[in-house]
This record gives structure tokens, sequence and C-alpha cells, in this order.
């Protein structure tokens, strides 16, 4: 684990700290004292790159790079734990998603996340909810005498997604099939 | 007390018979709603939250302004639509900025939200003193000898200052309840371990921590009957990967997993063929069995 690394310091990100902790949720983070209680009861400590508080001191010294190319951001599976536990109140989960954000913004985007938001975009729905699959559905629906779904109006899904700045991860083409119809 | 029922989508589109046998005990336990229409995925707080915060709390307050329309407090089945709803009105309640930027978005699609509808788990309900002294009473089929093992999953007590519900690392509502139900929920270190669901882009992950719940289970003194849970993703990751570990393994991992008001409406009496028991890949046939039923 001793692994030396020398990073100039003109090479550091001294904003970097400044961009996350100017976010809503996110402004705890300035408050870490490196204690490690978070990466201490983490329930995938043993399958990150880089553990919950050196991702913090790693943020705070402004490591953009290495923060953003870890898998750790990737890996949390959401316990909350870490930000239960902190004794400064560090919200570490919603850093995380924070992350998550500039990664996406940057063009690094897992694919499985990608089609989620395409999914919610198409159906408005986490779950397809066209054609024969919404035929199916309601027709289990309909054996355990559920009522009737009314699904959410798709054009104000799409307009939410387009301002707040995901529009560049939907793949249109399949609206515009329907419009030449 | 009426509330807006929020049902999410996991629930209604892929797993009916969870909603169904939600809309029974909810019937027998005198709970009344109103149905949300035009309501959309919460939107999930992984895939959605990790792409962008301001579109996951733009499409959340969204689905609460449908609440605040109908004048009412929202009541949740699933704990990712609690997490993401409760979260939504917790942070903008607090950050008066975000606030105006979710409403700048909204005002295009002519919504405004205002925070004035509460956020609930069914949870939250059931394990009242009132409720649970209304479940003893109309009791059909006690959980008699019955050990249960409680999932609470993390999103239904964590994070704490956000959902304010129950103690985070010691909580007792889902206990309180199977005791009102007869049963007994066992005590066992791993109660309160996440099952892995949220971090699925590594599935190894989720297979490691179901196997590590599930053989502790099984290698208890007493015997476990059944594990409830309250989350469609946590009930779905154990009753998937449960049977698949047992074939790689073969470790005997055979205990069905319940959705909490699944295991309710049986003990109230509410016929098994009606619920649907079959759809899943550990059918409870012995706690059935074990029940006379």
């Amino acid at each position: 684990m001793t692994e030396e690394e020398v990073i100039d310091a003109k090479d550091l990100d001294k904003d970097f700290r400044y961009e996350i902790s100017e976010k809503v949720g996110a402004k705890s983070l300035l408050k870490c004292i490196q204690c490690g209680v978070c990466s201490s009861g983490c329930t995938v400590t043993e399958y990150v790159d880089l553990q919950p508080h050196r991702v913090v001191a790693s943020c705070l010294l402004g490591l953009k790079d290495k923060v953003l190319s870890s898998t750790a951001i990737w890996t949390c599976s959401l316990c909350h734990r870490c930000t239960e536990r902190c004794p400064k109140g560090v919200d570490y989960s919603f850093i995380l998603a924070l992350l998550r954000n500039i990664a996406c913004k940057e063009g690094n985007c897992p694919e499985e996340y990608r089609g989620t938001i395409q999914t919610i975009h198409d159906n408005g729905y986490v779950v397809p909810y066209t054609g024969g699959l919404a035929t199916n559905i309601n027709r289990r629906r309909k054996r355990f005498g559920l009522p009737k779904l009314v699904p959410p109006d798709l054009k104000e899904i799409d307009i939410i997604m387009e301002e707040t700045g995901v529009g560049n991860l939907i793949n249109k083409a399949l609206d515009d099939k329907e419009d030449d119809k | 007390m009426e509330y807006a029922l929020y049902l999410g989508c996991t629930i209604p589109l892929k797993m009916p018979h969870f909603e169904f046998a939600f809309r029974e005990i909810a019937g027998i336990l005198d709970m009344t709603f109103k149905e949300i229409e035009g309501a959309s995925c919460c939107p999930d707080p992984v895939a959605t939250q990790s792409v962008s915060i301001d579109t996951w709390l733009t499409i959340a307050a969204r689905n609460l302004c449908l609440a605040e329309k109908m004048g009412l407090d929202v009541m949740t089945i699933c704990s990712g639509c609690f997490e993401t709803l409760k979260t939504t009105k917790i942070l903008l309640e607090e950050d008066p900025a975000a606030k105006a930027r979710v409403n700048e978005v909204l005002k295009k699609i002519g919504y405004e939200y205002k925070g004035t509808s509460e956020v609930f788990h069914f949870v939250q309900q059931c394990s009242q003193d009132e409720m649970l002294e209304k479940i003893k009473n109309i009791l059909m089929k006690p959980l008699d000898n019955i050990n249960v093992a409680v999932h609470y999953g993390c999103h239904l007590i964590r994070p704490s200052k956000i959902l304010r519900f129950d103690h985070p690392e010691r909580p007792e509502s889902m206990d309180k309840i199977i005791e009102a139900l007869g049963g007994k929920s066992v005590a066992f270190a791993g109660k309160l371990e996440c099952c892995g669901f949220c971090a699925r882009l590594q599935e190894e992950i989720g297979f490691k921590l179901v196997e590590d719940k599930m053989t502790e289970l099984k290698e208890m003194k007493e015997d476990v009957d059944v594990m409830v849970g309250v989350c469609p993703a946590c009930c779905g990751q154990y009753d998937r990967k449960e049977r698949l570990i047992s074939r790689k393994t073969g470790k005997e991992l055979d205990i069905p997993i319940l959705y909490l008001p699944e295991l309710m409406a049986i003990a109230f009496g509410v016929e098994p063929d009606k619920l649907g028991l079959t759809n899943r890949s550990v059918r409870p046939y012995k706690l059935l069995e074990k029940l006379n039923i």
C-alpha cells in the first residue's frame, strides 16, 4: 500500500474542492478531518481502488483527474453508512453523486446509466412501457384487478431533461420516426 | 387520513403482485388513498442521480407537484421512491437556490413546486402504535412459530438526517410489525447489510452480499422460515441471486423472500392463490405448510 507518487503542485486543480462544495448537498466536503470512519464501514470497501476518505482527500487536494478516473466513484452501493456515521456531517454519498455528474458531463457516462435515462425519457418509467410490452403489463395488472395506469406526459419529461442538461445523452431517433408517421 | 398513493414504476410494471398485496392490506387496515395520475418514475436514485442531480431533483419535484395539487401527503410503497422523493423535499427545503432552479424549469411545463406535501413510506404508518393494535386485532392467521428475517434495506432508514424515520443502525419499525403479526423477528449479524442492487455496475458485489446474508440465515440454530423486505429492488435481488448462488456453490439456499405486505396479507387471511406467491424463484410452500394454509 506504500506506493510513492510524486505530483507537482502546479498540476493540482486548486478550485476543484470549491467546484464540488458550492453544489447543493455537497457543502460538507470542506469539513472532512480524514478520520476514516467512512472507509471502515463501507459496504464495498474491498472492491474500490480508492477508499472513501481518500476520495475526499483527493478532492480537497485538487487531484481532479485521479478522482474522476477512479473506479471508486462508480462502485458505491449507496448504502449511506458513510454519510450516517461521519462525525463531521460530510455527506459522502451525495459528494460521490456529484463526482459522477462531473464525470458524465465530461463524457464518461456508463452506458447502463445512459440507458436508464433513455428508458425514462421514452416511457416515463424505468421499465419499457410501449406497444406489446405495455399490453402485457396491462394484462397482468388486470389479472390482479389493479387500476389502469395513467402514464406521465412524455413531453414534460423531455423538456425537464433538456433543460437540466442531459438532452445530449438521449437518442431521439425513435421520436422522430413517430413524428414522420 | 387520506394519502396520494405514489406507486413508482418497478412495482406496478414488474411486480403487480406486490401492489396487489399492498392494496389488500391497506384496505383491511382502512388506509385510504387517491391515485396520482400522470406520475413518472420517481426517478431512480442510482442512474438518474448519478448522471444529473438537477434532472433527478426536477423530475422528482414534478411528481411531488402532482400530490400538492391534490392537497395530500405522499405515500410510497418502494424504498427507492421514498429516498428520491423525501430527499428532494428536504434538499429543496434547505436550499432555496436549488428550489428556485427547479422551479425555473418546472415553470416551462406549467408546474410550481411549493413543498407542501409530506412524503412517507408505508412502513411508517404501519408501525405506529394504534396501527400495531389494529393489526393484532384483525389477525386471522397469526404467524405462530414463524421465524422471520427482517431486511430493512438502506433507503428506508439512511441517511437519517434526510429520511428522519427510525434508528439508522438499530431500527425497530419492521420488527414491531412482525411481532404484531405473531411472528418472531430473528436477530442476526447481517441484518442491516445492503443487498448490493445499487452497486449493479459490478455484479459480483451483489452476489457476495446476498451469499453472505443468506448463508448466515441458513446456518443459524433456529430455522428461518422467510425473509421480508419493503423495497422491490432488495426483494428481487435476493430472490434472483439466492437460487443462482445455490446452483453455483452447492449451498442449499432456499429461504423465500416476501414483500412485507405479502406476509401481512397471508396473516390477515387473504387467500394465497390470489397473491401470486409463485411469481418468484424460491416459492414459499414450506412457510404456508407450517401455517397450515
